[in-house]
């Protein structure tokens, strides 16, 4: 998929976007804590600062940072995100149960949170599996596969 | 190298040392980078290697 950000910019403008709607809802829900709203934008502004500036750095989180991290970069970015995942998921399982033992009635973001993880799991088998006997029609529209060089 | 290959210079250390082992087509491009034949620069059975 090709986007008109350049790649340095890209995980910046995804960090700047993300501040952008925490502080707005800090904003819309009002209240004497609306100075919230503020301090996401400054923190923001400083994790984008520090992100484009990573992007610029000759290392495998500069490369990762600034959008172009090559197959090995890549493999440590998806690898880091899935323990990342493994943590979130057994942390979510960890809350859902406390909360079921204190007799919480907070205890649905948890399910909401672990259906998510869930569901995401099974998109991504769906996504890049494709072990069935037509390959080619399973994998037809995936851009990340690599043209075999073997002739 | 690292260039002429389209793979960061942290790759072609981490490959050098046996720490990584390269996809297919960037293997066949290392084999033609030094005009030497894929199995005779490369030889699974000889380290595991892993990122």
């Amino acid at each position: 998929m090709t986007t008109p950000v350049s790649p340095r910019l890209r995980r910046p403008a995804a960090n700047a976007l993300g501040g952008l709607l925490f502080a707005a809802a800090w904003l819309i829900r009002g209240g004497p804590l609306w100075w919230v709203a503020i301090l996401s934008v400054v923190m923001t502004a400083v994790r984008v600062i520090s992100v484009y500036r990573m992007g610029g750095e000759d290392s495998d989180q500069g490369a990762i940072a600034g959008s172009r991290a090559d197959e090995r970069q890549k493999l440590l970015s998806v690898r880091s995100r899935a323990l990342a995942c493994n943590v979130a998921a057994t942390a979510t399982f960890i809350g859902l149960t406390f909360t079921i033992a204190i007799n919480s009635p907070e205890w649905w973001p948890f399910v909401v949170i672990l259906g998510a993880l869930g569901l995401g799991y099974l998109f991504g088998l769906s996504s890049y599996g494709g072990d069935d006997e037509d390959g080619e029609a399973a994998n037809a529209g995936a851009s990340h596969i690599t043209p075999s060089p073997v002739r | 190298m690292a260039a002429a290959l389209g793979v960061s210079r942290q790759t072609v250390i981490s490959i050098e040392n046996g720490r990584y082992l390269p996809s297919l087509p960037l293997a066949f491009r290392i084999s033609r980078f030094f005009n030497v034949p894929v199995d005779k620069m490369f030889d699974p059975d000889d380290e595991e290697a892993g990122t």
